[in-house]
């Protein structure tokens, strides 16, 4: 019992993670419809950034500036690659997005070389221990950081005009524009919060338990799609919620790998995957998503 | 379908509160714009408006009325369309070239057509969305005040989700919205689509009232009653280019609107009489039909009866109902309450594959063929429900697949020809021409064998040429086949020329039946068209 409320708890805060990471691929379908799979190497330039920097300026100014770097990059993407071609199809701007992920992700791995860079973070390997449960410090600090960025978000975009902007160009991009709203605008902020959101996610992932800023910190990032499937694309409530059951699905699976191991070895970085499929199956555009309707 | 006049109705303005003393502010020449290569839907359109004065334009589906909004507005391009030639320009900078959003910001903000409110954002957050671009920040009180006097609806309404409001809270709210960008001139794009009469009225009244409030206004519109009654100038768009224009009263009463409306210069009708059918003929019997989208009735307690071979029209405004009628009878959409039998067979609770293997088919009034594949594989995928062999005997090409392949293409050839495509089998569809489109179109449905063909706005978009083309071609296909065809039209004076009996709806109830004659001097009818004014 005690194992499993501690892999339980574990299993949310690295969820919180990934929650983040899905956030911004919900964020950046929404205002541009684009699924964004350059996510991940943003997600490692971010943490890279980090690794590269702390020693020299410090911890606190190195994740300003790898969140700032993280956010430009993703920026950049946006406005170099996807806004010429936003008239082309959800297919082609995500093959798109692909093959940036993978020259930025192929120059990170050659600047990385065979280091393991550390991350530098003040709370290092700390575990923090309430009612026989352990967890990583930095897990907790993920947990909480995600909690006030998620809650912050939520009010952000209830709340202010940029919110109202964001939401109203998603819902209707031409309508909006017709009101003034300048979509190439909405769309850059978005992207720069997805990659803001990326880095911070790259810098908890890079964290203890894991070991520094290694190239499979952008694969890892890869566990956020399953979480946006089955939150369905379009709901930042189902990245949330997605992002969470994919963290405890996995930590659990992990954890129990040796009770399940007549499905084989490695079920943890699996069952994501089946969970997404099966969430599908019963619903076709995931637990929060806005279903398709078409009319002749 | 006469030619494009230009009948300059050069008299005195009649004015009406504040009418366009002023410079102008919005003016439009020689445009021409389309959409692709194969459409082009602006032929020179020119437009003059006054500051403070409300400018109608009206005219039919296709006429270019949209496209001249969408142009203004900046939204031609994420339409596919582009402006080839002509100027565009707001106090005297050209809007050209710009996009959308700094388009508004200078002042020209465009209510869109269908309202389109942001359904999942609350009314309050609506209008809020439309305050973000204003220019004045701190006259956004004073704006959202204006708009909640002028639509109290909206403030009782404003937690909830705009998607839930009735159509005509819709289209105040997407008017208040707009209001709240702080425009100088305001683009109305059929504002009175598919609403109730009444409501209609009410959004005629606001429409004044916005207007004395200093807001220059260009209405487009298809409901000439509405629009002439609030109007001071109004302008007629005919296939692309400005056909009549003058005072409200004076068009009001200008035969040439008249004719537009009512078709009443046209011919008697002429059509054939019908040889018997090769395909099984049967009676199409709609009674008491109604249909709701939410609390909107798109149709209500709606009969007819299609006589085996005849033409049938169903006609009427804008939002009348006969698209949904039309998507009823081939099971894209359910009833509501009703019947609809063809033979003794009930067609509202058949999906659309079963109603078109009981010898059904139609056409749509926006073009929907396969683009890249020739006219030819096109007619044939509607020879689908005739062929006998499966996909592994068609795949392995044997003997019989071949020869039953071949005798369809043949049929599909006669087809081609029977509609003067004979020449285009062989075409890529994306090369052909909006009228050739068309035709290639009627001529897939023809495939099908049907007992019943059903028409959706065969001539919308064209020009009198192919609009004259597809009259002759629609004529022929049913002196030859012998089939009944309910065309949807509200072109009028297309339909008086070529049905043996009309039907015509207005805000989803019918308001007449009979014989062409009789039901364009019929007194609803003409009110329906021309409102008041008539």
């Amino acid at each position: 019992m005690n194992q499993f409320v501690t892999l339980f708890v574990g299993g949310l805060f690295l969820g919180a993670i990934y929650a983040l990471v899905a956030l911004g691929f919900v964020t950046i379908f929404r205002a541009t419809g684009v699924i964004n799979f350059a996510q991940g190497s943003v997600l490692l330039l971010g943490a890279y950034v980090i690794g590269r920097l702390h020693d020299s300026i410090g911890f606190w100014p190195a994740v300003a500036a790898g969140i700032l770097v993280a956010a430009a990059a993703s920026v950049l993407v946006d406005v170099v690659l996807i806004r010429r071609a936003r008239a082309a199809d959800l297919g082609t701007l995500a093959i798109l997005t692909l093959g940036v992920n993978i020259l930025l992700s192929t120059e990170l791995t050659r600047q990385i070389g065979t280091d393991v860079l550390s991350i530098g973070a003040p709370w290092g390997s700390d575990v923090v221990e309430v009612a026989g449960i352990r967890v990583p410090a930095s897990r907790v600090i993920a947990g909480g950081v995600a909690l006030v960025l998620v809650a912050a978000l939520g009010v952000a975009v209830k709340f202010t005009d940029w919110g109202v902007a964001m939401r109203s160009a998603a819902e209707d991009g031409e309508t909006a524009s017709l009101m003034g709203i300048r979509l190439n605008r909405v769309a850059a902020g978005a992207w720069a919060l997805a990659g803001g959101l990326a880095a911070v996610g790259g810098l908890f992932l890079t964290s203890f338990p894991a070991a520094g800023v290694t190239p499979d910190a952008g694969l890892v990032a890869l566990a956020a799609i399953p979480a946006v499937v089955l939150g369905g694309f379009d709901s930042p409530a189902g990245a949330v919620v997605g992002g969470l059951i994919i963290g405890v699905v996995s930590v659990l699976c992990a954890g129990y790998q040796d009770e399940l191991s007549f499905l084989g070895r490695g079920i943890g970085t699996t069952a994501p995957y089946v969970v997404m499929l099966l969430v599908l199956l019963v619903r076709p555009s995931g637990l929060f998503g806005t279903r398709e309707v078409t009319r002749v | 379908m006469d030619v494009a006049r230009r009948d300059r109705v050069d008299a005195p303005n009649v004015t009406r509160g504040r009418a366009g003393g002023g410079d102008v502010v919005l003016e439009v020449r020689g445009l021409h714009a389309g959409y692709g290569r194969a459409l082009r839907a602006l032929a020179g359109a020119s437009l003059s408006v006054r500051e403070g004065a409300v400018v109608a334009v009206l005219g039919n589906n296709g006429a270019g009325k949209s496209t001249l909004l969408r142009a203004i507005s900046g939204t031609l391009g994420q339409h596919g369309g582009t402006i080839a030639r002509g100027t565009i320009e707001h106090d005297g900078r050209s809007l050209v070239g710009l996009d959308a959003a700094t388009i508004a910001r200078q002042g020209v903000v465009q209510v869109p057509e269908g309202r389109r409110v942001f359904g999942r954002l609350t009314v309050a957050e609506n209008l809020r969305a439309g305050g973000i671009a204003a220019r004045d920040k701190r006259g956004r009180e004073a704006a959202l005040r204006r708009v909640l006097e002028l639509f109290p609806v909206l403030r009782d309404r404003a937690r909830q989700r705009a998607a839930l409001l009735s159509g005509g809270e819709q289209q105040m709210l997407a008017i208040g919205r707009a209001l709240m960008a702080g425009p100088r001139v305001l683009l109305l794009d059929e504002p009175s689509l598919g609403l109730a009469p009444k409501v209609v009225a009410q959004v005629g009244e606001v429409i004044g009232e916005i207007n004395r409030g200093g807001v220059t206004v260009v209405l487009v519109e298809q409901n000439a009653a509405m629009a002439l009654a609030v109007a001071d100038r109004a302008v007629v768009l005919e296939v692309g280019t400005v056909s009549l224009e003058g005072s409200a009263a004076e068009l009001a009463d200008a035969e040439g609107v008249r004719d537009r409306y009512l078709g009443t210069r046209s011919p008697p009708a002429t059509a054939p009489p019908a040889p018997p059918a090769a395909t099984q003929v049967q009676e199409l019997t709609v009674d008491g039909l109604s249909v709701n989208f939410g609390g909107i009735k798109a149709l209500d307690d709606v009969s007819f009866v299609v006589q085996p071979g005849s033409m049938h029209a169903l006609i009427g405004p804008n939002g009348a109902g006969k698209s949904t009628c039309l998507n009823v009878l081939s099971g894209v959409y359910r009833a509501s309450a009703g019947s609809v039998r063809y033979g003794h067979r009930e067609l509202t609770r058949l999906r659309p594959h079963r109603v078109a293997a009981l010898g059904v088919s139609r056409t749509f009034q926006n073009i929907s063929l396969s683009p890249g594949v020739t006219v030819l594989d096109n007619l044939l995928v509607a020879r689908h429900r005739l062929m006998r062999e499966g996909f592994v005997s068609g795949g392995l090409r044997l003997p019989r697949a071949r020869r039953e392949r071949a005798a369809h293409e043949q049929r599909a050839r006669e087809i081609a020809a029977l509609l003067d495509l004979g020449d285009a089998v062989g075409r890529l569809v994306r090369t052909l021409s909006y009228g050739t489109r068309k035709r290639v179109e009627l001529a897939r449905a023809l495939c099908a064998e049907p007992g019943l063909l059903l028409l959706d706005e065969p001539v919308a978009g064209m020009t009198s040429d192919e609009s004259a083309a597809m009259a002759r071609a629609i004529a022929t296909a049913r002196a030859e086949l012998g089939i009944s065809v309910l065309v949807v039209e509200h072109d009028m004076s297309f339909v008086m020329g070529i049905a043996d009996r009309v039907t015509v709806l207005d805000f989803g109830r019918r308001i007449a039946d009979g014989p062409p004659a009789a039901v364009q001097s019929d007194p609803e009818v003409v009110r329906a068209y021309l409102g008041g004014a008539a």
